[in-house]
């Protein structure tokens, strides 16, 4: 009895220990979900040799949820305005999303469409997850897009996707307490702190940013930085110790959380919609989920402040969307120049609470009577884009890193920039 | 004729094992020799795709061990297994002792307690993120016992949020151990206690003269299993930290996710992994050997 116990849990563990290292190709239990809609996907081009009809696949992270609604709206109106394509639309979770494309890439698992981050566009097109569209795209009639928003999608001077919405980072403040403690919206630096000071309680905190271990990080830190006057290849500078320096200061006196490298922009969100926070950064994609969990808040937005001796300035957010390898390239094509034209790119972003990266549709006037849209639709021309390069989750790993060291006082700030620079060049050099 | 028929007969019998062996070797031998293969090339973001990929001997593996992050996972890997093994073994253990003695609602507790290792590791990940917050559970019953003044910031600290990790850990697996030791316990005969008892043993006599020694084999398996499972975590680490803050919570399976999928350097986090392997592979084959030995006594 015991001997065949001890054999069953030999086999039991054998079989553990190896699946544990098979992992990486092998989906765990929790992604069987997603390997079952893979094998949908290559089965229904066979389906759809009875009904002629081009079968299109568009992979997306639009949460079905919220903008997912809306993506599945446009897509089924798609479908219903032509009978030569047609479109499956298919959420899969942003991380999760990213994992597939790099199986994809070598098992050969692609949908037709992917949409992408557009930082890590660039990395994605250097793995071969998307087909060089160059040539489509100058022969586009109108193909109008704004310039940072298009370089996101160039890898090697040729052009691998079309930028499918945008976005950038803003404060959001509470407008009763900041009447409350009589103060104006804060404009920089030292106001901003004068602000989170009065507005810090019990049970609250004056300011929330989000600083995790990833891209969000990165990219919730970088405004600081370049307000400052750096730029991520110069890290180790007067600008980065500047940053660095006022953002510690926040926790270290309590202003901020110390939670902050826990938080996502969702968390935060949260935060500041159930009065936790009184202030924070985040983006307009946030917009409807404040509709949906405060309705009754008073709250506004403006620009993220700006250094003492320094300029506003945000990073470009956004996705892009690009034509899969092994894809069918015309009724792909049909379908992209579709979804990313004038009119229906204004339309699509503005019910995801995204601006449209087209050159030719005017925000200013679309967004003529609303002010909280309008604040953004002024920040996004002067939005600078992150990378674009294909080291550049590299680069940004450096940068988050840094950013959490400081933050935990694990090391001091010169100690960090120092550290976090040359691994930038390291990465920069190897290029 | 005999012959014939035994052999037969064991070609049947391989026949009934066939399908199995072709299932481990498709679904699990071959992503771990691809995984070999990767480890010694050079596959990054642009190599990635195409078919010829330099093979780098053992670059990956140099690069990697290299990595004071890697090494510090490595020995963190160790530290978070040790300590989540002393807790479930030890706490379940008891558990098993007490649960074996027959008192009323002793079976259905029993059950109950099983829920915590039933429920997902997600779940319960998230659930421990939430009560290890500066304002969760936690801080909060530690506050109104007065054993601490400031709440403290369990997973936003170097040095606490890996014990963090250990006590959601411990609370998954304490019913395991417990559920298999229980199995153990009912195995050994009740008239080797009472003739023990005859004979004047105490109590502590008969649990380390009888108990353990009998129970040796299930303590054997319980803890190899545990070792295995803890030592391959993923999924709880990934929910309550991400590895962090700053690399605090690194394990080796969360590095080598995070150079493959996060940095796109394919080759080390293929050679992370195999490293992984390594240790569980000798774990496995230091148990089969003690398990044979004991089968010559």
């Amino acid at each position: 009895m015991k001997r065949n116990l001890a054999y069953l849990l030999t086999g039991i563990i054998l079989l553990t220990s190896l699946a544990g290292c098979g992992k990486k190709d092998n989906p765990p239990a929790g992604e069987t979900e997603i390997a079952v809609a893979d094998t949908e996907t290559v089965d229904v081009p066979e389906e759809s040799d009875s009904s002629e009809k081009a079968e299109i696949t568009f992979w997306h992270y639009m949460n079905e949820d919220k903008e997912g609604v809306i993506v599945n709206e446009v897509i089924e109106e798609f479908n219903a305005s032509q009978s030569e394509i047609h479109v499956t639309g298919q959420y899969i979770p942003r991380q999760e999303l990213m994992k597939q494309y790099t199986i994809g890439v070598v098992s050969g698992d692609l949908p037709d469409i992917g949409m992408v981050d557009n930082p890590d566009h660039a990395s994605y097109a250097s793995m071969g997850v998307f087909e060089d569209i160059t040539d489509l795209f100058n022969e586009w009639e109108s193909a109008d897009f704004l310039e940072g928003s298009l370089n996101s999608c160039i890898y090697n001077d040729r052009i691998y996707g079309v930028p499918w919405g945008n976005n950038a980072l803003g404060l959001f403040y509470d407008v009763d307490l900041l009447e409350e403690a009589g103060i104006g919206v804060p404009t920089t630096w030292s106001e901003l702190e004068k602000a989170a000071e009065l507005l810090t309680t019990e049970g609250r905190y004056g300011l929330a940013i989000s600083a995790p271990g990833t891209e969000e990080g990165t990219f919730q830190y970088l405004p600081w930085l370049l307000s400052a006057g750096g730029n991520v290849n110069e890290f180790n500078s007067e600008a980065g110790r500047k940053s660095l320096e006022f953002l510690s200061n926040m926790i270290e006196k309590g202003f901020m959380s110390r939670e902050v490298i826990n938080w996502t922009q969702g968390d935060i969100q949260k935060q500041f919609a159930s009065g936790q926070a009184a202030m924070m950064i985040n983006g307009p994609w946030q917009f409807s989920a404040m509709g949906t969990d405060a309705p009754e808040k008073n709250w506004s937005v403006a620009k993220v402040p700006k250094a003492d001796d320094g300029e506003y300035a945000s990073v470009l957010g956004g996705e892009n969307i690009g034509i899969c390898k092994g894809a069918n390239m015309d009724a792909a094509w049909t379908f992209l120049t579709w979804l990313t034209s004038s009119e229906n790119s204004q339309r699509i972003c503005k019910g995801i609470g995204r601006f449209s990266p087209r050159a030719d549709v005017d925000l200013q006037q679309m967004f003529a009577e609303d002010e909280k849209n309008l604040l953004f639709a002024e920040i996004l021309p002067t939005a600078h884009s992150r990378g674009p390069s294909p080291v550049w989750p590299e680069i940004s790993a450096a940068i988050y890193t840094a950013v959490q060291e400081v933050f935990t006082g694990q090391k001091d700030i010169d100690t960090s920039l120092l550290d976090a620079q040359v691994k930038i060049d390291e990465i920069n050099a190897s290029n | 004729m005999n012959l014939r028929k035994r052999t037969r007969e064991k070609l049947i019998g391989y026949l009934f094992v066939l399908p199995a062996v072709v299932y481990l070797f498709v679904l699990i031998g071959y992503p771990i020799i691809y995984n070999w293969i990767i480890a010694f090339q050079d596959v990054t973001a642009t190599t990635l795709g195409s078919s010829s990929r330099n093979f780098n001997g053992l670059k990956n593996f140099i690069m990697i061990f290299e990595d004071p992050v890697f090494l510090k996972a490595i020995s963190q890997t160790f530290f978070y297994t040790f300590f989540s093994l002393l807790f479930q073994f030890t706490i379940g253990f008891l558990f098993a002792l007490f649960f074996s003695q027959r008192f009323a609602l002793s079976k259905p507790i029993r059950g109950m307690m099983v829920i915590s290792w039933l429920l997902p590791v997600t779940v319960t990940a998230l659930v421990f993120k939430f009560m290890f917050a500066e304002n969760g559970i936690i801080n909060a019953i530690f506050q109104k016992l007065c054993l601490i003044q400031e709440p403290i910031g369990w997973l936003i600290q170097q040095e606490t949020s890996i014990w963090a990790l250990i006590a959601a850990n411990s609370w998954i697996g304490i019913p395991f151990n417990m559920i298999l030791l229980t199995t153990g316990l009912t195995n050994i005969s009740s008239d080797i206690y009472e003739s023990a008892s005859m004979d004047g043993a105490n109590i502590f006599q008969r649990f380390f003269r009888i108990t353990l020694p009998l129970l040796k084999p299930t303590i054997m398996s319980v803890l190899v299993l545990g070792f295995v499972s803890t030592f391959k975590v993923f999924d709880l680490v990934y929910v309550m930290t991400g590895g962090g803050p700053v690399n605090a919570t690194e394990v080796l399976s969360s590095y080598s996710y995070k150079l493959s999928f996060i940095q796109f350097k394919f080759g080390e986090g293929a050679a992370a992994a195999n490293v992984l392997f390594l240790f569980l592979f000798g774990i496995g084959c230091i148990y089969l050997k003690t398990i044979s030995k004991d089968e010559v006594i």
